[in-house]
């Protein structure tokens, strides 16, 4: 799954903080399960996300990183259809949004930024509420819990669970049903270091496990390094780089960077657009 | 739909709120006849014009409050664990999920009109003599008092699903139901739309005589509100 011939390895970053693109050689025998091209969301005077074009590999885990208020969870809710692009498509299995919402949301599993959950009911019967809505079986709720470790307070009521558990709930119903894809925006947040140990873990093992492709956000490149085959760098809603890790370190190499620190790395590029971004802004 | 609606409103109160509502007011209708029985009788109108409009006012308060209340649990459990969310990004369609909500209050709702009727139902048989009471009379009333409360539902659940804040909502129904006591002596065709106002209408005069014009107005708002607040949450940016 690591492999060095990703398509579309883009970079927007460069020496003298000049704008340049290159791209690397396409292997159009890559399957894409999410493509996005030109993805677009503006507000009033604020752009969230900015032209972005990203290529998810089926039974990939692809991790969007960047700093807080990159973009990347904007560019989750857009897939997920909680909010409309101001411009640019994108293609999810084949199929579109708004047009194909339900056979889109019966493909994907998700958690965007917080757990969603209803606090007067216990976890499992959170849980028998998306399950109902999914068509899955019973057995699906207790196998949900038990994945995220669970299963000891499923009886007792959302409301007394601590932020790490309301985590691991939402990440529960994102599993739920084992869908082809997950779509988690930095599921890790609110846990202990042993839940996050644990949790990384199991999403690393989700895509040989269940067959599944994994869209994951998080601003803590030592956590994607860790589960991620393919990353997408944004910052300021821009796409700043796209490949792999790997791909990655031999582009620093190149510029003279160290590339034993990869959050060296992520921090140069960033801070080279952000330099870049204010000498615009002073023109 | 509505067998999910009702696993998630497990622990809510809602559909206890409207039959605890429904039993206050049955208690209500059959002590106020042992207090003052005699005094509704003897009363210069029809004695079932005096069972049905004089005790209509109070069981209405009673109602107007249980549904401000019912119609605000309903959304706030979506919205307090933010468990809208994930209805959003679950393969459902979110007007059938309002639908649900909306026939599910109506359905508790009607529970409770008819436990509050029963107990008008048997103060008729047992106490009206002479043929004095008129069992098709309670009925159109019974229905007329539903239909006019339909409105103050579907404006509530429209309020309720379009703001997250309970206590704007709350008072949302609150203001209305003032607003409608204020206005309740004015002639003006436009106030007379007024939600809450046509909830009140029946209990505002003193023959239990049924208007026409109410019912088709109650109705065309009762679709009105409900097909904005199915849109409105199609439609709600959840950001």
């Amino acid at each position: 799954m690591n492999d060095k011939k990703a398509s579309d390895v883009r970079r927007t970053y460069g020496k003298n903080q000049k704008e340049h693109r290159i791209y690397s050689s396409v292997d159009n025998s890559q399957d894409y399960i999410i493509t996005t091209r030109g993805l677009t969301k503006r507000y009033k005077n604020f752009t969230s996300v900015n032209k972005v074009s990203i290529n998810v590999k089926k039974g990939s885990i692809y991790g969007l990183l960047g700093p807080n208020g990159a973009g990347k969870s904007t560019t989750m809710k857009m897939l997920l259809g909680l909010t409309e692009p101001t411009s640019g498509k994108f293609e999810i299995d084949g199929l579109r949004m708004p047009s194909d919402r339900i056979e889109i949301l019966e493909e994907i599993g998700s958690f965007i930024e917080s757990p969603s959950y209803y606090p007067n009911l216990t976890g499992r019967e959170n849980l028998d509420i998306i399950r109902r809505i999914l068509n899955l079986k019973e057995r699906d709720v207790d196998e949900a819990l038990k994945i995220v470790g669970l299963t000891e307070f499923a009886d007792r009521l959302v409301k007394k669970y601590s932020l790490g558990m309301k985590q691991r709930l939402g990440l529960a119903g994102a599993l739920i049903g084992k869908p082809p894809i997950l779509i988690l925006d930095e599921p890790t947040n609110g846990l202990d270091p042993a839940g996050i140990h644990e949790i990384r873990n199991l999403i690393k093992q989700l895509p040989k496990i269940y067959d599944c492709t994994i869209l994951i956000s998080s601003h803590l490149l030592s956590e994607i390094e860790l589960l991620a085959d393919d990353i997408g760098i944004l910052n300021h809603g821009r796409l700043l780089y796209e490949g792999t890790i790997d791909a990655l370190k031999e582009e620093a190499k190149m510029q003279g960077l160290e590339t034993d620190n990869l959050e060296d790395i992520f921090l140069t590029i960033v801070t080279e657009d952000n330099y870049a971004r204010m000498k615009r802004a002073a023109l | 739909m509505i067998s999910l609606e009702l696993a998630k409103e497990k622990r809510t109160g809602i559909i206890q709120i409207l039959l605890i509502t429904g039993l206050i007011g049955a208690l209500y209708v059959l002590l106020n006849y042992k207090v003052r029985g005699d005094a509704l009788l003897n009363m210069p109108i029809s004695p079932m014009d005096a069972l049905l409009t004089q005790l209509y006012g109070m069981i209405m308060i009673l109602n107007v409050f249980a549904l401000i209340v019912a119609t605000c649990i309903t959304f706030n459990m979506e919205y307090s664990g933010l468990a809208i969310k994930k209805m959003y990004i679950l393969p459902t369609c979110l007007w059938k999920m309002y639908l649900s909500k909306f026939l599910i209050i109506i359905g508790g709702f009607l529970i409770a009109v008819i436990i509050q009727n029963a107990a008008l139902l048997w103060i008729g048989y047992t106490k009206l003599e002479g043929g004095m009471f008129q069992m098709g009379m309670l009925m159109k009333y019974s229905i007329y008092t539903y239909i006019t409360s339909l409105p103050v539902i579907s404006f509530m659940l429209l309020i309720s699903s379009a703001i997250d804040k309970i206590w704007v909502t709350l008072g949302t129904g609150v203001a209305g139901f003032l607003s409608a006591m204020a206005l309740s002596q004015t002639q003006s065709p436009v106030i007379q739309l007024h939600p809450f106002l046509l909830m009140f209408k029946p209990a505002m005069g003193s023959t239990a005589e049924i208007n026409v014009y109410t019912i088709i107005v109650s109705l065309i708002e009762t679709g009105l509100y409900f097909a904005i607040g199915a849109i409105l949450l199609e439609r709600k940016n959840l950001e």
